[in-house]
């Protein structure tokens, strides 16, 4: 643990850049969620990605494989309300369906992986991600690589414990959360517009 | 088969009432994999690890267990065990010394594919020459493989620690394996005043499906899924992926500490932490410290004591608080490398004088009276 | 299963790359293809990083097309050329560490056993002959003895391909390769002759060159291995890269293989036998 507590923050980091758990960076209990590596209420955390979202210039969703395939009851759902909210947004979709490192050679303009998440962030100079429905360990390994080395602005909506690598992350993401999620999006856009 | 219901764990851990028996370390490892709702156990005999499988043998005859059998090596039961694991279930095993060893290859690959396996490793000499005897020295070799190590001091411990480790390995933001050690004969052949839970309550069952990763079973996504890591190619991009891999584990293992500290209370104990002289030791040799003190409080020297718990995660922030004060701590251990004394050192960063010793092993036991001469020193100098 | 692990959610199934809607369409999930039907549907495995004209390759992508049920079936692998393929494969693989494949595929058959009992879980080994008969053979063998129900197919190519063309135990007498500067001194292994008597209730050797067998032998190997026992298929898989032959000859050599040491083999005990009339007789 060091003196001066770690930002997690927008990168390019660097040519490693450590784990956030690593750097005393803590998880977020149900409720909170997390800012730049510091622990903060939910609803605050929801409010910064709403500000985020709608100033980024070329937003991006990255849902996952739990997204992507109607495995199991609830997913469909939760899937149209993920697409609702992206376009509530303005944000684009590009999708993870799995996290083999692809051979011959993955298309950065239709899909990411965790193993290369940068090829795609550069090809398609995307300056503000969301990841939704992957795995928790992948989403690290790729939230890390990002970090190391883009200037992506990343975002984590986690069904379980939370993502420290990510620069906001919430946890326990369920429908009420995503519902909840949209709503201060829909409401601070149109204070925009007003 | 007593008829079983599943209760939070911190009611199993906490709240029920316990009931106190007189019985051996291998009992107490029966008795917590009677309450943990494991699905499998594989064995393969090594002394003094051998009777507490028989025993878990024994609960499986019963009904407590789904699957058991006795593997070829330990190597090939360790795999066994990665292959349940992948499978989505709650498993467990336990080995010990040449065991250890045997099947070392299993332990980082475990800790990679992010498997929650519960392993108990009962100490003893690794050859040659060939000892059965209690010496902890396989724990140097593992605490680098990524697997979450705890120490048991006593029976107590032990089958406290076993139930709590499921709880620990399964969270999804940690879902590494957790080793619960334990000095073998010491503790394994003795017998112990134990509380234990009522035998009608055992843990909850392991969801699959809040792992870090997907479950090897062709029933979630994505169906295209390499269950261990395969990022193989040489080339910078796999370089930064497998780093990557590799720091998500070593950040698994951060994240139990807050789960450590939940279960178990602490990651250490501390007693009279303010004294000048600290003994800082694991397992028994915290008993026979405890002995030691005991003796040298009558002679009226101020000497305190640290329990580590748990060695991976190291308790560097807790211990370097518990011994602001000491101008010398002692590490006394079973085992001639001096692991823990290597770890102190390296947590405490030379503002303390660090005693490596006493040692001893092959089996030996650790009179009070070495320790205790030890603090004498320390103490007068 | 779980042709519903490959059924894309309608919210964002026009995003998905062309091969997986492919994938979704046109898969051997729903329907399970034979062998006979190559070409005629999407492949679990067809991109691969193999040499160019890889036997091991071509005996992957043939087994993959053979597989009874894909939308169950769980590949264990390890370490060796076989995992270039089977990365990329389109359902669950595992590899952990080298020669430990039938260990691991005996927790993970049990308990899947445990979780899906009225489901076939097809567990299936697919390693090299280095896996199988050297560093693995004795973990090989332990699972044979203890009957279980997993099937084990080792893609024999002679040699240590992945390292580099070393000796291995199914290297043929006299060959001379790396760690066998003065060539091999001692037969192939007959792990054939050992599976016979260590429990397997079906054996079968093929080659690359007879696609159509190696369709007929794993399916047969996998569905036996369901119900009878465990059951191993060798396949000749010539490696041109250590070999050091064009690689558009990988099948003539197979050919030529197939009138010499590698003639087409079948064991099935009684038992199996007996069971395969009953139940697939008319299907064979
Ligand atoms: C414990 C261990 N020893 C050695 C290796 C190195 N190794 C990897 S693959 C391989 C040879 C594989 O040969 P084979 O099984 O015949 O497969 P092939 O590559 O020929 O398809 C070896 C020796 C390893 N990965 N692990
Ligand atoms: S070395 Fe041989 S077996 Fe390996 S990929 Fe190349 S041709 Fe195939
Ligand atoms: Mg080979």
């Amino acid at each position: 643990m060091s003196i001066t507590p770690y930002r997690v923050l927008v990168g390019p980091e660097g040519y490693l850049p450590p784990a956030a758990a690593s750097r005393g960076v803590l998880l977020p209990e149900k409720g909170e969620a997390l800012i730049e590596g510091a622990i903060v209420p939910e609803e605050e955390a929801m409010q910064a990605i709403a500000t985020k979202l709608l100033s980024a210039k070329n937003p991006f969703f990255f849902p996952g494989p739990q997204l992507l395939w109607d495995w199991k009851e609830g997913v469909a759902q939760k899937a149209q309300a993920v697409k609702r909210l992206a376009d509530l947004a303005g944000a684009r979709v590009i999708p993870m369906p799995d996290y083999r490192p692809k051979y011959p050679m993955i298309n950065p303009a239709v899909e990411i992986n965790p193993n290369h998440p940068n090829l795609t962030i550069w090809h398609n100079k995307i300056d503000l991600c969301v990841f939704i429905g992957v795995h928790c360990h992948y989403a690290n390994m790729a939230l890390k690589i990002i970090r190391g080395g883009t200037s992506c602005y990343t975002v984590a909506l986690c069904g379980e414990a939370g993502h420290e690598d990510a620069m906001i992350s919430l946890c326990c993401m369920g429908m009420p959360e995503l519902a909840k999620l949209t709503e201060i999006i829909r409401t601070m856009k149109g204070e925009q517009a007003a | 088969m007593i008829e079983q219901k599943v209760v939070a764990p911190e009611y199993l851990f906490n709240e029920a009432e316990r009931e106190e028996q007189f019985i051996t370390g291998s009992e107490a490892v029966r008795e917590a994999i009677r309450r943990a709702n494991v699905d499998m156990a594989i064995s393969y005999p090594i002394t003094p690890q051998s009777e507490s499988m028989h025993l878990v043998g024994d609960i499986y005859a019963e009904g407590y267990i789904k699957e058991y059998f006795r593997g070829e090596n330990e190597f090939a039961v360790m795999s066994s065990v990665a292959g349940a694991a992948m499978g989505g279930v709650r498993v467990f095993t336990a080995t010990g010394g040449p065991g250890t060893l045997r099947a070392f290859e299993a332990f980082p690959t475990w800790a990679g594919a992010r498997l929650p396996v519960v392993c108990a490793f009962m100490t003893r000499g690794i050859n040659s020459p060939l000892s059965i005897q209690p010496d902890t020295l396989e724990m140097a070799y593992m605490l680098d493989t990524g697997i979450i190590m705890l120490h048991a001091e006593n029976s107590q411990d032990l089958y406290d620690m076993i139930l709590q480790a499921f709880m620990i390995a399964e969270k999804p933001e940690v879902h590494i394996p957790v080793g619960v050690f334990v000095d073998g004969f010491f503790v394994t052949h003795t017998r112990d005043r134990v509380k234990i839970a009522p035998p009608d309550i055992k843990l909850p069952p392991y969801n699959p499906y809040s792992a870090p990763v997907p479950v090897m079973d062709m029933e979630n996504p994505p169906i295209r899924q390499m269950r261990d890591p395969f990022v193989m190619k040489s080339n910078f991009i796999s370089y930064a992926a497998h780093a990557s891999w590799q720091q998500e584990i070593l950040a698994a293992a951060e994240r139990s500490r807050r789960h450590i500290a939940h279960y178990l209370g602490s990651l250490l104990e501390a007693e009279n932490e303010n004294a000048q002289v600290m003994i800082v030791a694991s397992g028994t040799a915290v008993s026979q410290s405890r002995e030691a003190i005991e003796s040298a409080r009558q002679e009226g020297l101020d000497v305190g004591l640290v329990k580590l718990k748990s060695l991976r995660p190291f308790p560097t922030e807790e211990l370097k608080a518990v011994t602001a004060n000491a101008k010398a701590v002692i590490v006394p251990e079973f085992n001639r490398v001096g692991w823990l004394a290597r770890e102190v050192r390296a947590a405490l960063e030379a503002k303390v004088k660090v005693v490596g010793g006493p040692r001893v092993f092959g089996g030996m036991t650790m009179p009070p009276d070495l320790i205790l001469d030890e603090i004498r020193r320390c103490a007068n100098e | 299963m779980s042709v519903k692990i490959i059924r894309p959610t309608a919210a964002f199934a026009d995003l998905l790359p062309a091969e997986y809607l492919e994938l979704a369409a046109n898969g051997p999930y729903a329907s399970p293809k034979t062998i006979n039907d190559l070409g005629n549907f999407k492949e679990i495995i067809e991109e691969h990083p193999h040499c160019a004209g890889c036997g091991v390759a071509l005996g992957v992508r043939l087994t993959a097309a053979s597989l009874p049920a894909p939308a169950d079936t769980l590949i264990v692998g390890t370490a060796g050329c076989s995992f270039f393929g089977l990365a990329q494969a389109a359902l669950n693989y595992s590899c952990s560490a080298f020669g430990n494949q039938n260990a691991v595929a005996s927790g993970l058959k049990r308990m899947l056993k445990i979780r899906y009992p009225d489901t076939h879980k097809d567990v299936v080994v697919l390693v090299g002959d280095g896996g199988i008969a050297d560093i693995g053979l004795d973990l090989t063998l332990h699972s044979w003895f203890r009957r279980e129900k997993i099937a084990t197919i080792m893609v024999d190519n002679e040699v240590y391909g992945n390292t580099g063309g070393q000796e291995s135990g199914m290297t043929q007498e006299g060959q001379v390769l790396n760690m066998a500067p003065k060539g091999k001194n001692f037969a192939k292994i007959p792990v054939f002759e050992l599976a016979q008597v260590s429990g397997c209730v079906y054996c079968a050797r093929v080659t690359v060159a007879s696609p159509k067998k190696i369709g007929q032998v794993v399916r047969k190997a996998i569905l036996l291995a369901r119900e009878v026992g465990p059951t191993y298929v060798q396949i000749y898989t010539p490696c041109p890269t250590n070999f050091k032959f064009p690689p558009q000859q990988t099948i003539n050599i197979a050919k030529k293989a197939e009138e010499g040491h590698y003639s087409f083999r079948e064991f099935i005990s009684d038992e199996a036998q007996a069971y395969w009339e009953k139940n697939f007789s008319s299907s064979a």
